[in-house]
């Protein structure tokens, strides 16, 4: 069993390079941190998921949009917008930057950068679910370990 | 109606014994029930409250008597006779009842009181003694469920009523955590029709309404102008898109406020303003404005955080005054188009260029720290004057000197015997809203003009302003202003931000801020906080460094009548606005008395004229020599366009002052307000409120992490101008845009279009 020690190490070095390294986070986060207190513990996790769900049901609505005979940007662009404030709004600032530029490619009526947009709207939102994922399991270890 | 209400009630003033009321242990209680702040909090805002209470008792009445009637054998306990009891059960009963609580917070405390008004017939003010005196007294414990600590924080707003709709769910679960972090009372929707809903069944229990532009079911817009229509809520816009078309249209449609999503929570935090606002705006008292030394003492006086977190005497008073002094403004909701200045009770001044000149002329020589009203008075030797108009306008200037003495510090170069801290700028700022505000109640925009301006707002056909055309103009420009804003993260920056956020809602300002965006992107790259910045600014680092000549502002420039604003505005932008000076080369204002480096420079810069001030100093901050003449130019163009002009200059420069003349209100704020700070901070707090700043997430860490206030006020300031500006509350912010706008078109006009976007393109 790890110590809190180094559990807490690995925590913090695991969030810096989360905000650091690869910009995965950002400030945005932090904010977050900073709302959950007594009243209610769990508000991170509890927003993460809500995020998570959010965003799942919003990337399978651009990927059905996007599938269409003719594409309805306007549509896309609504999606894209909501997921880009989501996104902001939890400080995923990779997802929130390829947001922008799948936004970008929606007002040109570029299927094929909007195309390309979602599958890096995807790819990079997965990537931020994986981390936050083990961002909240380094943190229950935590938590059991006694830290 | 109060008298009928005391007949049927008999304790309309609590007796004297009360005192011996035994209450629960005020050892259990952290904070003495009775401190000042408490009771301030009480009287101020609940009894705004009470009037509308009683107003809805009234209908309630013949319902509880009916019911009373109904339960003959029940007995009825008045709080009152509890307290008086001696019985330990009925005090206890009685401080279960009394919101002035041991365990609670305001927002339960408030809505205690309301209720027990409403139930019981109560005044709030016997409520409020009799608790107070009952806790202040006790001695003995009780059986009340006082937990010892008394979670109300010493603020005034806890307790808002906050009504949220966002169709994503994430944003709102996020908001209601920040909001009740701000002790405000949350109420979350994800869907508009069920808010609407909610507001028409509920009327009167909600304060104010924050609401998402994109939703599915109704578009927010929609939901804001009925809200504003049916129920008169101030309602604060929301959304991810901070594209300055986007904030334009909230504003067009009445939104009190705009941000951008990722909101902060200090941006909620200062939500409560735009409830107080339009409370005291719907106040159709006229009182005699108080005396300005009082209103100087406090805006002066105050820190910013102190200002718009907590209601203390000076903001209050000042603020009290503000609204005094808009009196002729508000004559019926404040409808500026409605009403003739000339109704105001006193005569208004308006500071011409001229006038202004010789203002400064005088402030120069009596030394900035020496310069009183009254010797002010004397120097100028204008017949007609008072001292009191002297005094407001002094006031202002100061504010436009504190702005550009913070945003000199910034840059380094230019002479920041000005500064004032960060929040003083914001106080200030905060301060000049109203000061705005009550200058361009006052009249000093020519009611027509304004009327128009707002007419061209709302989409009416004005017919008559030339430079309605601009918006169409301007809304090209906006997206590149909010560009050029997020780019602008120096110190400096932070006035691009500014100039472009303020360009953003006002069309004109857009033209505008293009120019001084290309003057401010080059002033940016002097400080290059944020290396965002577009090649321009290399440029335009050298206009920066120029000391401000004189400034020809305009006429046309926001020469806003308002006294303080157009000084205050020319003032604002920091820095820039000693470069800037060469601005108005052309225009009749010529305000050569900006000069660069000097403590003279501020007064001078006070001095580019009212309304050019504004305009100028906007630039002025942004652009470097380059650009100046470029802005000049465009000054000038304003000048032409006459009356409109003016009325927009004015309109900028009320708007203004505290934040870049003419521009954008935040603009000078920040400038102000930030120079301590770095330049994001600057851009993001007002920026962001604007809804310029496009990225959120990469500015907080510089935004003013320091002074979360101060962003806030800065922007509220703009936004509150434009509130107090329009003839309606909401459209105020319009106003000034409109307004600003349209000086800015003119000037666009003769700016190259690559100028202009390069300004703004990241």
């Amino acid at each position: 069993m790890e110590g809190v020690l180094q559990l807490q190490s690995q925590l913090a070095d695991y969030t810096t390079s989360l905000y650091n390294e690869k910009e995965f986070l950002d400030e945005q986060f932090t904010q977050l941190q900073q709302l959950q207190d007594e009243s209610n513990p769990e508000f991170v996790v509890e927003v993460v998921s809500l995020f998570f769900e959010d965003s799942e049901r919003l990337l399978n609505e651009l990927t059905k949009a996007l599938d269409q005979q003719s594409v309805d940007f306007k549509k896309v662009d609504a999606h894209v917008h909501q997921f880009k404030g989501s996104s902001s709004s939890i400080g995923a600032q990779r997802v929130q930057n390829a947001c922008i530029s799948f936004r970008n490619n929606c007002d040109q009526q570029n299927i094929e950068g909007c195309l390309e947009s979602l599958q890096q709207v995807k790819h990079e939102y997965s990537l931020v679910k994986n981390k936050l994922e083990t961002l909240f399991k380094l943190e229950q270890r935590l938590l059991k370990a006694g830290g | 109606m109060q008298i009928e209400q005391a007949a049927s009630f008999p304790y309309r003033k609590p007796p004297t014994e009360s005192t011996s009321a035994h209450f629960p242990d005020k050892n259990t209680v952290t904070e003495p029930l009775r401190d000042d702040s408490r009771e301030k909090f009480y009287e101020r805002y609940i009894q705004k409250r009470e009037g509308k209470l009683r107003e809805e008792w009234g209908s309630k009445r013949a319902e509880k008597e009916a019911k009373m009637k109904a339960n003959e054998g029940q007995i009825f306990r008045h709080p009152i006779d509890l307290l008086q009891s001696e019985d330990e059960e009925d005090l206890s009963e009685f401080a279960k009842q009394i919101p002035i609580g041991h365990d609670r917070n305001y927002a339960s405390i408030i809505q205690t009181m309301e209720k027990m008004i409403m139930e019981n017939d109560l005044y709030m003010e016997d409520l409020l003694e009799l608790s107070l005196e009952a806790l202040g007294t006790s001695t003995t414990g009780n059986g009340s469920s006082c937990k010892g600590e008394v979670v109300v924080p010493d603020q005034f707003p806890a307790g808002l009523r906050v009504l949220v709709v966002d169709d994503d769910i994430t944003c709102l679960k996020i908001l209601e955590q920040m909001l009740r972090r701000c002790m405000y009372h949350v109420t979350t929707c994800s869907q508009a029709t069920v808010a609407l809903n909610l507001l028409r069944e509920k009327k009167g229990c909600f304060d104010v309404v924050l609401s998402d532009v994109h939703m599915p079911d109704m578009d927010g817009f929609r939901l804001l102008e009925l809200v504003g229509l049916e129920m008169d809520l101030p309602v604060i816009m929301m959304s991810a898109d901070g594209s300055t078309s986007a904030v334009m249209r909230g504003i067009s449609h009445g939104a009190c406020d705009y941000l951008i999503k990722p909101i902060r929570e200090e941006e909620l935090k200062n939500i409560w303003q735009h409830v107080v606002r339009k409370k005291w705006n719907e106040n159709k008292e006229h009182e005699h404005s108080g005396s300005l030394d009082d209103n100087d003492r406090h805006k002066r006086g105050s820190d910013d955080a102190e200002y718009a977190s907590s209601i203390n005497e000076g903001a209050e008073g000042f603020l009290k005054t503000q609204k005094k002094r808009r009196d002729a403004k508000e004559e019926d909701d404040g409808e500026l188009e409605n009403d003739d200045p000339s109704a105001a009770k006193k005569p208004r001044v308006v500071w011409s260029v001229e006038l202004h000149q010789q203002f400064v002329s005088a402030v120069n020589q009596l030394g900035i720290d020496k310069a009183v009203p009254k010797r002010i008075l004397e120097l100028m030797n204008v017949p007609g004057l008072t001292r009191e108009n002297v005094a407001s306008h002094l006031q202002k200037f100061r504010l436009y000197l504190k702005r550009l003495s913070g945003v000199a510090q910034q840059q380094g170069g230019i002479p920041t015997s000005y500064c004032g801290p960060v929040e003083q700028n914001a106080k200030l700022g905060s301060l000049g809203r109203f000061d705005i505000q009550a200058l361009a109640a006052s009249g000093q925009i020519p009611p027509q003009t304004l009327a128009a301006l707002h007419a061209e707002l709302l989409g009416r056909p004005t017919g008559n302003l030339p430079l309605m055309r601009c918006p169409s103009n301007i809304s090209k420009q906006f997206p590149q202003t909010v560009i050029t804003a997020e780019d602008v993260h120096s110190g400096l920056g932070a006035w691009p931000s500014n100039a472009l956020s303020a360009v953003g809602p006002s069309s004109n300002l857009g033209g505008l801020v293009a120019q001084s965006g290309n003057i401010l992107t080059g002033m940016l790259h002097h400080q290059p906080q944020q290396p965002r910045q577009q090649q321009q600014q290399k440029q335009k680092q050298s206009m920066l460094q120029e000391p401000s000549r004189s400034i020809n502002v305009q006429p046309s420039c926001l020469v806003v009548p308002s006294q303080s604003s157009a000084s205050f505005l020319a003032g604002k932008s920091p820095a820039a606005v000693n470069q800037n000076c060469s601005f108005n080369r052309s225009s009749a204002i010529d305000y050569s008395l900006l000069s660069p480096q000097s403590n003279n420079s501020s007064s001078g810069v006070g001095q580019l004229s009212n309304g050019n001030l504004k305009m100028t100093s906007v630039l002025n901050g942004y652009a470097g020599p380059a650009s100046i003449s470029q802005s000049v130019s465009s000054c000038s163009m304003n000048a032409d366009n006459g009356g409109d002009r003016q009325l927009q200059n004015s309109a900028l420069a009320s708007s203004a002052p505290r934040q870049l003349p003419g521009l954008a209100p935040n603009m000078c704020n920040i400038q102000g307000s930030y120079s301590t700070k770095s330049g994001q901070v600057l851009d993001q707090g007002p920026l962001r409120n604007l809804g310029f700043v496009g990225k959120g997430t990469s500015i907080p860490s510089r935004f003013a992490v320091d002074e979360p206030e101060s962003p806030m006020s800065n922007l509220n300031y703009g936004k509150i101008y434009g509130e107090n500006y329009g003839s309606k509350v909401k459209q105020e912010p319009s106003m000034d845009f409109i307004e600003n706008a349209k000086v800015g078109i003119p000037i666009l006009q003769n700016l190259s279009p690559n100028d202009l976007m390069s300004v703004f393109s990241e």
